[in-house]
């Protein structure tokens, strides 16, 4: 019976491709919206806490300058707990929007010829490499606090920063070829 | 009932001027459409000698299959050249492996043998066939790459079928397992199900539909990475606070 394990395992894999493929054509629609409807609807936000302004508002020393100044403890301790919240929330947001550019990043890249297969691996790996860290910052974040994050973080944003800089120069590459 | 499925997607093809579009695919059916007159003839007038023929036969409709794995990967990647120069290095990559494998056990085994039965000879050449299929597919996935009605349908068609037959040759090849008439039917209702999904898919041509301008590419792309460059700029000052405390 053991004989039969590489057949079916070789079965199996188109099988799931196959249902993975079927899966993101049958979304394809949606893809296109998430894609195109954020950037049409900032501009017309008029809410005074719109997404950038979140986004400051979380990592601004000015509210842990003045909090750690003027405040008792308790407070501090409040503050403290908020800023985990958000900054699960943040590593969330950074997460979907590095899929996001993976996902822009796979669909421009279809363009150009000399696509290398090494980047290309490279690419996947890293972004494997972020969506993991991402994982385990919130649950690190979660159980000990978002201040003993730092050497995690750190490595996150390296990763993350290289994955920019990849994506940037593959994007050059399009757009002399197109 | 496969006979006359075949001969309505062929004649279809001749009628929608499909046939030059998806030139191996359409050979490789007609390859079969063949080799199923003859099966028949040869059942009504010599079947003694129908049972060899079959697995020869059979063998020939294997090797065939690997046009509509050639047609899938020429219409799916004609417009990625760098997708096809990905998919080319995978698919020489898997067939070197396969020679490789062969002329490993040739050397190794006590007597050359390319496969003992013509349905373990099938069943290998299915399984290469799903390996590159995957393969394929797997890169259309991973980069997204615009693919037709015809295309799917294809490609769709042939995935189920080529599932069905490694399954069954596997299974069927097992002691005990080969002459139970429920996998005898399991290829045969796989291919009817193949040949419904080209009838459909294959009415009328529908290309590739041409992928998203660059334009639009490229906005939002620029949009994304310039959000996440102000994200990692905020995420320092993060850092800091980190530092700080």
């Amino acid at each position: 019976m053991s004989q039969l394990l590489p057949y079916l395992g070789v079965s199996l894999l188109l099988l799931v491709v196959s249902a993975l493929w079927a899966r993101q054509l049958f979304l394809t629609r949606k893809t296109r919206i998430e894609l195109i409807v954020p950037q049409k609807r900032e501009p017309t936000s008029g809410s005074t806490a719109s997404h950038g302004d979140l986004g400051e508002r979380i990592f601004d020393l000015v509210d842990w300058d003045f909090v750690s100044r003027n405040v008792p403890s308790e407070i501090q301790q409040m503050f403290l707990r908020e800023r985990t919240i958000l900054a699960i929330s943040w590593l969330r947001r950074t997460r979907t929007r590095v899929s996001l550019l993976m996902r822009a990043h796979v669909a421009a890249v279809g363009q150009i010829a000399d696509l290398h297969l090494a980047t290309e691996l490279k690419l996947a790996l890293n972004y494997l490499v972020v969506l993991t860290l991402c994982n385990l910052l919130i649950a690190w974040i979660w159980a000990r606090g978002p201040m003993r994050t730092r050497k995690m973080v750190g490595q996150t944003l390296r990763t993350v920063a290289w994955l920019r800089g990849a994506f940037e120069q593959l994007m050059a590459r399009v757009s002399a070829e197109t | 009932m496969e006979i006359a499925t075949e001969a309505f997607i062929l004649v279809r093809s001749i009628n929608a001027k499909l046939y030059s579009k998806y030139l191996a695919f359409y050979i490789y059916l007609t390859v079969v459409f063949l080799i199923d007159l003859l099966r028949l003839s040869v059942l009504t007038l010599r079947p003694s000698v129908y049972a060899p023929f079959y697995w020869y036969t059979e063998f020939l409709h294997a090797c065939f299959g690997y046009a509509v794995i050639l047609e899938i990967y020429k219409n799916a990647l004609n417009k990625s050249s760098g997708v096809a120069r990905i998919a080319r290095t995978f698919l020489w990559g898997v067939l070197t492996a396969v020679i490789l494998k062969v002329t490993w056990n040739a050397v190794s085994g006590p007597v050359w043998s390319p496969g003992t039965t013509s349905a373990e000879l099938e069943r290998d050449l299915r399984t290469v066939q799903a390996i590159l299929l995957a393969g394929i597919i797997a890169l259309l996935a991973y980069y997204v790459v615009a693919t037709g009605r015809n295309l799917k349908g294809i490609i769709f068609g042939y995935s189920a079928y080529i599932y069905a037959c490694v399954v069954s040759l596997a299974f069927g090849s097992l002691p005990g397992y080969g002459l139970r008439p429920g996998w005898r039917l399991v290829q045969p209702i796989a291919y009817l199900a193949a040949l419904l999904i080209w009838s459909y898919t294959l009415w009328s041509y529908s290309p590739n539909p041409a992928t998203e301008t660059e334009s639009k590419i490229e906005r939002d792309y620029k949009l994304i990475a310039e959000k996440t460059r102000r994200a990692l700029a905020r995420a320092r000052s993060f850092l800091k606070l980190g530092g700080e405390l």
